[in-house]
């Protein structure tokens, strides 16, 4: 193809030269190397005068490091008279907003993520705070505060076997799982001293609600910034994305790469049961569902702040000094109560885990452990984005899912080890990104990809 | 309509916590209550935990650690957007060692000029105001379309030569044709000689071969550069000024990078003394090298924060060091 350059980030060089095996031409050569002070050095070795440029790099791994060798890389071939250069992001940095810490302040999950040989799948992990300093102190009042949300049905703690079978019993009820409320992500940077602390209700010490920027926006102006003229990406976690940018931006889809992985691999898959893990993903399953004539499940998380009957006194004049502070949160009996619900009947049959990104994994093995605790008789889990970041993957593989099938948008070769390729399947993208890239650079519509694949 | 008068908040990156501290003590305030953190998938987030609505924002994020460069260039443009965001009526980064400063030029065919792209993506996130020292090349500020503060550390390098040195054994000597501007105009401001070192650079950060233009013989020599990174060229301009004679061979330094294995270098080199500042952090550097002198910018740039917020000049810094 003429005038035709593919180049590749050092995010993912294999999905880079399956694209460009796909494309039948050779990939253009960049050096990108660190100075011994550490910053990014690029070099474009092929000339890209007058070319229309591809560059592919992916928001896995290092990603900050990554989108900024990315942003150079543009900018590089900007200034080296590229006729246009496409961004392409299988998986899209910082697309995903993250959680509000606060929360994982009171309820959260582990500072560090360690490798461990069990794994509870109901209750929240204990270690709760960003910071190293005072978490003894919110350790122990997590642990004196579960009681209290775990009180409310039927008195059940998951760590009982014979509770749990009561619970089992108790089809229709809602599991109340302890201290529930899930992080998307883990806060892992100790080294920040700077982060506010906040109480229970996520205020600081004089009262202000503490908020997490969201980068969306950002994200995508740097990108035009730097030089980017369109946009490849796939599986957007808010297709509302789409609208942050001010140059097109092809979003595609693995549903038919998905839906086909179901019909020729899942045996009598009209019988199984499309899950969604989560309400957020009911539009993505019930889509898949529909067009297979399967039947569809949802899963349910409630997040509720539950206030005590009696809050501390020390509320009441919320002033600013931090002894008012210790006190708030060693006394007070506030939680953030979730309770997990199952939407549809999974008795005896085959569950499909439907969900776009994977990362910490605390929400798609809760769901497995949940289908399986309702009857269900194998779990798959079919995600696109499987980040499985710090000990995620570890985590699935403790986990109740029987199987995992996940694409190459990030590589996967590390977790196909830890799994075992028997249940660990990766689809391949590079197909459908390339044949996105030919039809892009021929002009051609793309939307024929949104329907059928490649 | 005039504007209701407003407060200084000022926001510490993670990059250099001591800087930060010591600007907000000299400022009299406490660091504003917003942090940048890490998720496990190494995406930056910050928390904003006080009010920045209508205030004047400083962020101070310096260029520094090997290993995690970008990570504080997107933590710094993460928090210039969330103050953005949060309706702060000025954001003001304060930046000592600017972010890839040395990548300036296009060098070679289809090299990027990344000082460039992040001056535009500083302002792509809202930065209104830039302050910075001894940028490597002035003409940085040209790429902002925002006012660009570049303070200098020479004051406080000439206060720091009056009161060590004798004037009369002393030569300023600049380790390449380069920095000859800056090392003349210490050269004047002391009244003393000034030397040049020649080098013909064949690869960054390797050097070839030096040519000494000057005497030195019998004289304190004080090699003046705005940044020393590997050090090769320090080191190697100390053995060409004993050779010639010199008696005592003294490195001044803005930016002290000490890259790679730079301060075993520099422990093994012929340096008396190798003063630079702290708008890097120097952490366990200064304890693996007895060599290695500090002088504290926090003075200059506290002043700087204040006189941009009061609507003062900066330039009474451009000669004078701030008690």
């Amino acid at each position: 193809m003429r005038d035709l350059v593919v180049l590749g980030g050092s995010s993912h060089p294999h999905l880079t030269k399956s694209i460009c095996r796909n494309l039948t031409i050779e990939q253009g050569q960049v050096l990108s190397k660190k100075f011994s002070n550490g910053e990014t050095s690029i070099e474009i070795e092929d000339s890209v005068r007058e070319k229309d440029v591809f560059i592919v790099q992916s928001g896995c791994g290092d990603v900050n490091d990554n989108f900024i060798e990315l942003l150079i890389m543009i900018s590089a071939c900007k200034i080296a008279s590229a006729t246009r250069v496409t961004a392409v992001l299988p998986l899209f940095p910082y697309s995903r907003q993250p959680d509000v810490p606060h929360a994982a302040n009171i309820t959260g999950a582990p500072l560090i993520s360690t490798k461990k040989d069990s794994y509870t799948f109901e209750s929240t992990p204990s270690t709760p705070r960003p910071l190293s300093r005072g978490s003894s102190l919110n350790q122990s009042y997590f642990a004196d505060s579960l009681p209290l949300s775990g009180n409310n049905n039927n008195n059940n703690t998951s760590r009982d076997g014979l509770l749990e079978r009561a619970t089992l019993n108790n089809l229709k009820q809602p599991q109340p799982t302890k201290g529930t409320y899930t992080p998307r992500s883990i806060v892992t940077n100790s080294a920040s001293t700077n982060i506010p602390v906040v109480d229970a209700y996520g205020k600081t010490d004089n009262g202000y609600k503490q908020w997490v920027a969201q980068n969306g926006t950002l994200i995508a102006n740097l990108l035009t910034t730097a030089g980017a003229d369109r946009l490849i990406t796939m599986d957007l976690h808010d297709p509302q994305f789409q609208g942050f940018f001010n140059i097109p931006v092809d979003n595609l889809y693995s549903r038919p790469l998905l839906k086909h992985y179901i019909k020729d691999y899942i045996p009598n898959y009209q019988d199984c049961v499309i899950v969604s893990p989560d309400s957020g993903g009911a539009k993505r399953a019930t889509s898949i569902a529909d067009s297979l004539g399967c039947s569809f499940a949802l899963i349910h998380k409630e997040r509720r702040a539950k206030v005590a009957k009696n809050p501390p006194s020390t509320y009441a004049s919320s002033s600013s000094s931090s002894v008012n502070l210790l006190n708030s949160v060693s006394t007070s009996h506030t939680n953030v109560v979730a309770t997990t619900m199952l939407v549809g009947d999974v008795k005896d049959k085959v569950c499909v885990l439907i969900d776009d990104l994977v990362d910490t994994s605390y929400t798609i093995t809760r769901a497995a452990k949940l289908l399986k605790d309702q009857g269900a008789k194998y779990v798959y889990a079919l995600v696109t984005h499987g980040v499985f970041s710090g000990d995620a993957i570890n985590r699935v593989n403790k986990s109740d899912i029987d199987r995992v099938i996940t694409t190459n948008s990030v590589p996967q070769l590390d977790n196909v080890s830890v799994i075992g390729p028997e249940n660990f399947e990766v689809l391949d993208i590079s197909r459908i990104l390339a044949e996105a890239i030919r039809r892009i650079h021929n002009g051609e519509s793309v939307s024929m990809l949104f329907d059928h694949g490649w | 309509m005039t504007k209701s008068p407003n407060n200084i908040k000022l926001i510490g990156g993670n990059s250099h916590p001591q800087l930060c501290q010591s600007v907000a003590t000299k400022l009299g305030m406490p660091l504003a209550r917003v942090g940048a953190f890490q998720y496990t998938n190494s995406e930056t987030a910050v928390a904003v935990g006080e009010s920045v609505r209508d205030e004047d924002v400083y962020i101070i994020q310096t260029c520094c650690d090997e290993s995690k460069i970008n990570q504080y260039l997107m933590e710094l443009l993460i928090t210039i957007n969330a103050c953005k965001i949060a309706s702060a009526r000025r954001v003001s980064v304060v930046i000592p060692n600017y972010f890839y400063a040395r990548q300036d030029k296009k060098d070679k065919s289809r090299a990027p000029i990344t000082a460039k792209l992040i001056a535009n993506l500083l302002q792509t996130a809202g930065c209104d105001h830039v302050i910075t020292m001894d940028l490597h090349a002035s003409q940085i500020q040209g790429f902002f379309r925002v006012p660009v503060d570049n303070l200098y550390a020479e004051p406080s390098v000439l206060r720091y030569i009056t009161e060590q040195f004798e004037r009369k054994d002393l030569i300023i000597v600049s380790p390449d044709a380069g920095g000859a501007k800056r090392v003349a105009s210490i050269a004047d401001k002391l009244d003393v000689n000034f030397a040049l070192i020649h080098k013909e650079r064949q690869k960054a950060n390797e050097i070839s071969r030096m040519v000494l233009v000057g005497d030195v013989s019998n004289k304190i020599c004080v090699l003046i550069d705005d940044m020393a990174d590997t050090c090769g060229t320090l080191c190697k301009a100390a053995e060409i000024l004993i050779e010639n004679g010199a008696s005592k061979v003294v490195a001044m330094v803005t930016h002290g990078v000490f890259s790679s294995n730079a301060i075993e270098k520099l422990n093994n080199s012929k340096l008396d003394r190798v003063i630079c500042t702290n708008s890097l952090p120097l952490k366990d550097k200064a304890a693996a090298c007895p060599k290695l002198e500090v002088i504290d910018i926090s003075p200059t740039i506290a002043e700087a924060i204040r006189r941009l917020h009061n609507g003062e000049s900066v330039s009474y810094l451009f000669n004078n060091v701030p008690e």
